[in-house]
């Protein structure tokens, strides 16, 4: 054996044996969305075990609620992922219908799931699913007892007390302090009213039912919280309500069991039921949802077993015990609900209280086109853009439309043969008539080895990562992969590409794209080269004035993007301020009008893009011989002259290629569209193209016509590159 | 001259304001940082906050629910004040340190690729008419016209087949060749305003093609090479999406899936996620500072005649 070889069969002996060792052991691998608290207590419970079970390793996997399903949802169909998933309760319809959990039924014994209360054992088309160790996650009212002296119990003494709470406590004429704010736009933070007007926005056969009295006169009530009794602010979204509560710029807050462990120690607050309704006698209802363990469906044999007991553990009392008592967490079994370690605490006391008015939180899948659908026409009411009664029933009309879109199962068209056909044939046909091309490159490459070599090593990199994905990508676009399908997808044809380009939303999103990619490439490169012009020239502090400039792209941008959410904030954010208090103008409305919402987009990619075309502008600028200054000075060139004769001329290599890059990332610039305006607020009218694809295909399953639209995106930014080559050739970059 | 010096004043005070515009929004990352209540947003423009006294009754240290307190501002609650908190746990009670040396890797290689790789291709494509070139820069910048959202569920399948999930290597390789086509046309630019005449005299006095590329070209080109760094450097260091895909293990987390672990859907730990935002801004702003001087100099020492 030659000395190479030996060293690798050693190497291949020590990694075996490694693996053995490894074996001995069981890895169970959990991913969860738990709260950062937490996770600490869950990593605390699977210690215990651990250490009861020597052979047993338990691997905790943290991700947001989103993209633990996305995630899971690819690792699963790929075959693989975590043996077990900790999530909320409906998740179940989807992951079922997709077939990447296993029913439970045949894991436990019938005894094992009574010993749950009814909601904690999540049953979706007469399967169990989900075994939930906790339950809640459910609104309730939450008032600061220093402003607050007894609670209201119905909707007038709400807004008696809201209003005597409002008030403007430093004579500026702008309101410090709110009788009541919460997260009201967001649709789940609504909902519980559409229960006390006496309805519910999902029928027991899993149909929309959003066209009810009930939910024009919940409209109609929010609506009146804010422009008449002026009780909560224009505008707050989650964060914003969180810290008024939390400084006391609030007398109460509709609030989750969640953010509870939040504010103790930071505001001295009780715990109530939302108001009951005063019209209707009705308690608002909640949404009540278990969280738990599912299986992964390719979970089998000896593993399986060892998954059970270990959920078994981590459902059991005394892991529930522990949680209600360090967590304030309700319990989801019976024995340990009735324990004193729950009916003791005051706080679980009083939360289970708006448990009992609540109702369980939909595990259909369909529940994603009714949020959708409830969302954008709930935000046009605020807006102002429609009545209560047409959104109502737009609301019902979309998400009829878009569960039938969700699922719907494309049938393969007659353009399939032209595919499987005519597409090989054709690339034979371009091949035979490229031959003589390919041949002269293979003459020219025994010519030119240097250029080649110097050349490949990155091209060969580039794309053998891209190509896979991106032939992969084509072919998910002619397919019908959806929810229904995510298993047994199979080419269709043309049809999603022909709902593209008959679609008249598409072209407005397209409009708005383009209207947003060149303002922030018109401002990111005037910006970057005036500055790199202006900072290349003698000046006090010049380098700390250059580094502070580059701090936009130093920041991850997925905090300072939600930085600049913040800032936009009608009452409290900076801007505003700014604008009312220095330029006294009147407060602008930045998140919740559609034209003002995507300025505010723009805005924060035009701070955020800038100082890299600076950067590029500034390497650029050493490349200019001074004597060309020299020499235009010497014939009596002006300031202006120089730099446009000179400077711009000279930067244009340099820059070309950053210009031609920055319009294609900012065309698919999806993050700061999506964090600015939270995912397309108001009612999805801030959205460019990649956003688009993002929420059609994450949001409502529908990969295939995420793919077909994502290739029409690809296909016009081709067509603006070959153009754009085409145009740089005739000025002649090349030296 | 008087002239001159008032100018350079007034541009000096322009950029001064600019520059403070521009960094409002970090200074409201350090403020949110620095609080110690965990609320990412205020309605004031303050940056500190004055902590309130309270009595500490059962002795233990923090102000528990129902102690009294000083509510000096009235508003109906204690005011924590501010501090370091944040910055303490982060670096005692998380793994931010583990996440800051496995970002350094894995950012070093995809700079380091980027660079060589940059500076090599970029040069083929300035100076070499060749069959495919147009074709080559074309398709260069085709890779980044696909939205890279739809491209993570292709991806995901090819690294679990080749067995990269996990695996810093395909991290690596992900993010160099998402990086590398704007390095090479960047390269490629700036070598196209470097005059050909220098390699060629070169060449007469006896060098080889790749010496008269590495000894005359590269060392001219220390601007552009300055940026392809820092944009590799960028790629990788601040890089969420593929990283959450690709890193399924928490002991193999870079600082950006570190840091959105902070982050929960409505319940965010806004003081370690900002305070661990202000210190990931850290090494960028030095490497910036270190990589300054080097992007002020290239051609300037006057040894062209164009």
């Amino acid at each position: 054996m030659k000395p190479g070889l030996r060293i690798l069969a050693f190497l291949f002996l020590l990694i075996a044996a490694f693996t053995t060792i490894g074996k001995a052991k069981t890895r169970i691998h959990i991913w969860h969305q738990m709260l950062y608290e937490n996770r600490k207590a869950l990593r605390e419970m699977c210690d215990r075990y651990e250490a009861e079970h020597p052979d047993i390793e338990i691997s905790l996997l943290y991700r947001e609620t989103e993209e633990l399903r996305s995630n899971y949802q690819s690792s699963a169909m790929g075959g693989s992922g975590p043996e077990l998933i900790y999530g909320p309760s409906d998740q179940v319809g989807p992951f079922s219908t997709m077939g990447i959990i296993k029913p439970l039924d045949d894991v436990f014994e019938p005894e094992f799931f009574k010993g749950f209360v009814d909601n904690a054992v999540v049953r979706y088309k007469g399967k169990i699913w989900m075994i939930g160790d906790v339950m809640g996650n459910h609104l309730m009212l939450l008032y600061n007892k220093k402003l607050v002296k007894s609670p209201p119990e119905n909707t007038d003494q709400m807004i008696r007390i809201g209003q005597a709470l409002t008030k403007d406590l430093n004579g500026d004429g702008k309101i410090d302090q709110y009788g009541l704010v919460w997260n009201f736009t967001e649709p789940f933070f609504f909902v519980p009213w559409v229960g006390g007007f006496g309805s519910w926005l999902i029928t027991d056969d899993g149909r929309p039912n959003l066209n009810t009295q009930a939910m024009v006169n919940a409209f109609t009530f929010i609506k009146s919280l804010r422009d008449d009794y002026k009780i909560i602010p224009r505008e707050s979204d989650y964060e914003i309500a969180n810290a008024m509560f939390k400084t006391g710029a609030a007398g109460m807050i509709i609030n989750g069991d969640w953010s509870l462990g939040d504010y103790e120690g930071v505001v001295d607050f009780g715990i109530t039921r939302i108001p009951k309704v005063s019209a209707t006698g009705l308690w608002p209802t909640p949404m009540v949802s278990t969280k738990g363990y599912s299986i992964n469906v390719n979970v089998t044999g000896e593993l399986l077993d060892k998954c059970a007991d270990l959920i078994r553990y981590l459902t059991s009392d005394e892991v529930q015990y522990y949680y209600a008592s360090k967590l304030n967490m309700q319990p989801s079994s019976i024995a340990a609900l009735k324990s004193p370690v729950v009916t003791e605490n005051e706080e679980l006391r009083e939360s289970a209280k708006s448990i009992e008015v609540g109702r369980p939180m939909p595990v259909q899948p369909e529940m994603r086109a009714i949020w959708d659908a409830l969302r954008t026409q709930y935000q046009a009411v605020l807006g102002g853009d429609k009545t209560p009664e047409e959104a109502a029933r737009l609301s019902q009309l979309n998400a009829e439309k878009q569960i039938r879109d969700m699922n719907d199962i494309l049938k393969p068209g007659p353009s399939v043969i032209f595919i499987k056909w005519i597409f090989p044939l054709l690339l034979v046909i371009l091949l035979g008539f490229y031959r003589k091309q390919i041949v002269l490159f293979f003459r020219d490459f025994r010519q030119q080895k240097f250029a080649y070599y110097m050349l490949l090593p990155a091209v060969i990199g580039i794309f053998s990562v891209v190509i896979f994905p991106f032939l992969y990508n084509i072919l998910l676009s002619l397919s019908n992969f959806s929810l229904r399908t995510f298993q047994n997808w199979q080419i269709v044809g043309f049809q999603h590409y022909w709902e593209v380009v008959t679609e008249a939303r598409f072209y407005g999103i397209l409009l708005k794209t383009i209207i947003w990619t060149v303002v922030n490439i018109v401002f990111h490169v005037t910006l970057g080269v005036l500055l790199a012009v202006l900072i290349n020239r003698t000046l006090p502090a010049k380098k700390t004035l250059r580094t502070l400039l580059i701090i936009p792209w130093a920041l991850p941008q997925y905090i300072t993007a939600l930085t600049w959410r913040g800032m936009f904030n009608q009452e409290y954010g900076s801007i505003n301020l700014i604008l009312t208090k220095f330029f006294h103008l009147t407060p602008i409305q930045w998140l919740s009008q559609p034209f003002e919402a995507f300025s505010a987009c723009i805005i924060t990619n035009i701070w955020l893009g800038f100082p890299f075309m600076m950067v590029i502008a500034l390497g650029g600028l050493q490349s200019i011989p001074q004597e060309l200054y020299e020499a235009a000075r010497v014939d009596g060139a002006s300031r202006f002259q120089q730099f446009r004769k000179i400077t711009l001329p000279m930067l244009k290599p340099v820059m070309i290629p950053a210009i031609v890059l920055g319009i294609v990332w900012t065309f698919n610039n999806i993050n700061v569209v999506w964090l600015v305006s939270n995912a397309g607020e108001p009612s999805d009218q801030t959205h460019i193209l990649v956003s688009y694809v993002y929420k059609a295909a994450f949001n409502l399953y529908r990969y295939g016509y995420g793919a077909a639209l994502s290739m029409v995106i690809f296909l016009i930014l081709l067509v603006f590159g070959i153009f754009f080559m085409k145009k740089t050739k005739a000025t002649g970059t090349v030296l | 001259m008087k002239n001159k010096k008032i100018e350079t004043w007034g541009i000096f005070l322009l950029l001064t304001m600019f520059t403070l515009l521009t960094i409002y929004p970090a200074i409201r990352i350090i403020s949110v940082s620095l609080r110690t209540d965990n609320a990412f947003q205020t309605k004031s423009l303050a940056f500190l906050e004055r902590g309130e006294a309270f009595k500490d009754e059962n002795g233990n240290g923090v102000w528990d629910q129902g102690e009294p307190f000083e509510d000096n501002n009235h508003n109906g609650r204690r005011d924590a004040g501010s501090g370091f908190k944040s910055y303490i746990e982060l670096f005692t009670k998380t793994d931010f340190l583990r996440w800051a040396w496995n970002s350094f890797f894995v950012t070093f290689m995809v700079t380091l690729t980027g660079v060589v790789l940059a500076s090599t291709s970029g040069y083929a494509l300035s100076r070499f008419q060749f069959r495919g070139k147009q074709l080559t820069m074309l398709s260069l910048l085709t890779t980044q016209m696909f939205p890279a959202t739809m491209l993570l569920l292709p991806f995901f399948i090819l690294l679990s087949k080749l067995g990269l999930i996990n695996s810093y290597l395909g991290l690596i390789i992900i993010y160099s060749s998402t990086a590398l086509p704007f390095c090479i046309w960047q390269m490629k630019g700036y070598y196209d305003t470097i005059p050909a005449s220098l390699e060629e005299s070169a060449r007469l006095d006896g060098c080889s093609q790749f010496g008269a590329f590495y000894r005359i070209i590269l060392p001219l080109s220390s601007p552009a090479l300055v940026i392809t760094a820092l944009f590799s450097f960028m790629a990788s260091w601040n890089e969420y999406v593929v990283a959450n895909i690709i890193l399924q293990d928490p002991d193999l987390y870079t600082l950006p899936l570190g840091l959105k672990s902070f982050q929960a859907s409505l319940s965010t730990q806004w003081g370690l996620y900002s305070a661990g935002a202000v210190i990931v801004s850290i090494p960028v702003t030095i490497l910036f500072i270190s990589l300054a001087k080097y992007l002020v100099s290239g051609l300037t020492m006057g040894s062209v005649k164009g």
